[in-house]
């Protein structure tokens, strides 16, 4: 029965992966695919000697770590306070769903348009009140954090979703006993919602982390990765020597990098979490 | 003749095989020929020119317009899997060396002294029959629109201020200083400082014009001399003191939008886009605005930058003749000509910019005639090197920009990552 499953997972899962690991051991352009030659581990030793991807690797910890923390903290908050189940609460999870469906690049785009200093609807202002004379994008100080504010804005509704999902799952008579036996709301927030939300958080953190870890659309086009190399990421890196370069090699490289990475942040994730869940609920 | 039966069967079957003769004199009927376009203006009117060819020829001309990143992708794709997918592309005066280094599409030099008479060459100019598709002696795209670099400036701005359009870059800058005033939201300069392809092309063109030059008279990297140290301070200068607030964030579609918004006195840009100056729906400096050609430093030779896009053959295609039925179709005097006046922008011939009707249509094709006159297509150098060249470029100039670094610690960075390519 699990044949199809294993087939699926082996063609479109296992197979590519391998492929890009055995890619990433050649000097391969797909515009020079007659100097295609065995390199060994010399695209990663490449990578960890170019000062461009040292800098990728800093924008993009910085960027996941400033991104998750605040999406995980602001969307727990309006969990809250969505929790309770009526028609207001209903509507404004609608309404903040919004920013989850538009697609990135398009976001991207529109907060370029808007953060430009010259004739941007916003940039303009903060322009001339003094805030940003040349726009947040084209300041090396600002245009990072106003790239993770443009990521909050689009995904925090989406772990605020999942968390709200999780807190809906609680058993209420355990908090309800919890009241009656006198139990502060902070207190009740700490000994029972947090750990029992402990899965729900990991969906959320797992899921944003390994997003924000790969950015791309919003950078692309909101900065192509500068001012300089302020807002460079690695797959900016990674698509820019695949797709404009053609450099299937070393684009393997990067990719294979990001994936182990990604993995040993999960594999963290994991074992806090249930290291967390088992102090707190015995599992 | 009496209308017997044998007579009315022979008139039908003479009138039978009249019908399907007719249908078969057409050369390329049931030829379907797939092209791979930038999405540039020449694009849409070439889809619209289709149909026309169909009737001409027989051929149906499928067009896929496509983003430059697209484009490059999808056709490197085509050709690597030698899947013949496209029979024509369009391609940037900068793929020539990676197209020539992989024979990726038919060397044309044949088919153009083949037809040489049918082309007219000597009508059209050396400079983009060069630059648009020749390279190492093989011809590998054949010139279709080239466009060049043209200095677009305020005229009431500068006879308020008393100025006449520079013809000089010393000019240029001194006249973009004086028509600053930030106070009015009037600024006498403007170009792309977007990191990646936008800023490093603005800045070789002006740093060809100042004097600069991207590789040494022996074909290798020379980033960090002397003149192009000097022109990136001119650069910088410019964009801190007189060039819009954003300016360091502007790529193509921000720069051309400050100068219709009125933002700013002076612009160079490439002659594709003047058309839309002249639109009172997108533009508020209607009437107001002059195309010159570009300024050179004093005392250099007077060459002006040339760029734009050439037809390939691919080499996989399995309609090589047809396919260049077609680009001999295109680029004919009377069809180029048909598409210029829809509004391609997009010129190659000397009789096109001379042409009577075109010139009453866009008042600047003498300016653009004198740029092809004494273009240069080679200032972007077209080697197969040419990409990374330009993102190093990108990064360091943006940087310089922004106030990183400073413009000779970024180039000679740039020099040593330009020397690794080599």
């Amino acid at each position: 029965m699990a044949a199809p499953a294993a087939l699926y997972v082996l063609a479109f899962g296992v197979y590519p992966l391998l492929r890009g690991v055995g890619y990433s051991l050649y000097d391969y352009n797909l515009l020079a695919p007659r100097r295609t030659h065995f390199v060994g581990f010399g695209n990663y030793a490449d990578l960890l000697g170019d000062p461009e991807m040292r800098r990728a690797l800093l924008n993009t910890a910085l960027f996941t770590v400033s991104a998750v923390t605040v999406e995980l903290g602001l969307g727990f908050l309006i969990a809250l306070a969505l929790w309770r189940d009526d028609r207001f609460n209903r509507i404004c999870l609608t309404l903040i769903l919004i920013p989850v469906t538009i697609t990135p690049l398009a976001v991207g785009l529109i907060f370029k348009g808007l953060l430009l200093a010259d004739y941007g609807l916003v940039g303009y202002w903060l322009a001339q009140w003094g805030i940003s004379p040349r726009g947040l994008f084209a300041s090396t100080a600002t245009a990072l954090p106003t790239l993770v504010f443009v990521d909050v804005w689009e995904w925090t509704p989406l772990t605020a979703l999942i968390l709200l999902a999780g807190l809906k799952a609680l058993p209420t008579d355990l908090l309800e006993a919890a009241a009656v036996d006198g139990a502060t709301a902070l207190r009740r927030l700490r000994q029972i919602v947090l750990p029992l939300m402990l899965p729900a958080i990991l969906l959320a953190l797992t899921l944003r982390t390994i997003d924000a870890f790969r950015v791309f659309d919003i950078v692309f086009v909101a900065t192509a990765g500068g001012p300089g190399d302020a807002t460079t990421t690695l797959m900016l890196l990674a698509v820019k020597d695949g797709l404009s370069f053609f450099d299937i090699g070393r684009a393997s490289a990067i990719a294979n990098a990001m994936l182990l990475c990604i993995a040993a942040i999960a594999a963290v994730y994991i074992v806090l979490i249930r290291g967390a869940d088992r102090r707190a609920n015995g599992r | 003749m009496a209308l017997t039966k044998r007579n009315l069967l022979g008139l039908a079957m003479s009138g039978w095989f009249a019908l399907t003769l007719g249908a078969a004199a057409k050369p390329l009927d049931g030829v379907t020929l797939n092209v791979a376009s930038q999405n540039d203006q020449f694009a849409a009117v070439m889809a619209k020119l289709a149909p026309q060819f169909k009737d001409e020829t027989g051929a149906t001309v499928k067009v896929d317009i496509l983003d430059y990143g697209s484009l490059l992708t999808k056709t490197t794709a085509d050709f690597i899997a030698h899947s013949g997918g496209y029979d024509v592309i369009t391609t940037d005066i900068v793929w020539a060396g990676q197209l020539a280094a992989n024979d990726s599409t038919v060397e044309l030099r044949p088919l153009i002294k083949r037809d040489s008479k049918e082309i007219d060459v000597d009508d059209i100019y050396p400079v983009l029959m060069k630059s648009l598709g020749n390279y190492g002696g093989k011809q590998v795209s054949f010139p279709f629109a080239g466009y060049a670099n043209v200095l677009a400036y305020r005229t009431d701005l500068y006879k308020a201020a008393g100025l006449k359009p520079p013809s000089t870059m010393e000019e240029l800058v001194a006249d973009a200083y004086k028509l600053t005033d930030p106070a009015k939201k009037q600024y006498g300069f403007v170009a792309n400082g977007q990191k990646g392809p936008a800023v490093a092309q603005d800045w070789m063109q002006y740093n060809a014009e100042m004097g600069g030059s991207i590789l040494n008279a022996a074909g290798k990297p020379a980033l960090n001399s002397a003149a192009n140290i000097k022109s990136l301070t001119v650069y910088r200068d410019l964009f801190q003191k007189a060039a819009p607030p954003g300016a360091a964030d502007y790529d193509w579609g921000g720069r051309e939008e400050s100068f219709r918004q009125g933002l700013s006195a002076n612009m160079q840009t490439w002659s594709v886009g003047a058309p839309g100056y002249y639109d009172p729906k997108m533009s508020k400096i209607v009437g107001e605005v002059g195309i010159e050609v570009a300024p050179r430093g004093a005392g250099l030779p007077k060459v002006y930058g040339v760029g734009g896009w050439g037809l390939a053959i691919n080499a996989d295609s399995k309609h090589k003749e047809a396919a260049w039925t077609f680009i001999k179709w295109i680029t004919s005097k009377k069809v180029h000509k048909q598409m210029n006046m829809m509004g391609a922008g997009s010129f190659l011939r000397k009789s096109e910019l001379r042409d009577p009707e075109l010139n009453a249509k866009f008042p600047f094709l003498p300016v653009i005639a004198e740029s092809f006159e004494h273009g240069d297509g080679d200032y972007r150098p077209r080697i197969p090197e040419y990409p990374r060249i330009q993102d190093i470029l990108g990064t360091a100039v943006n940087a310089v920009l922004v106030g990183n670094t400073d413009p000779k610690s970024a180039l000679d960075e740039a020099q040593k990552a330009a020397e690794k390519l080599f």
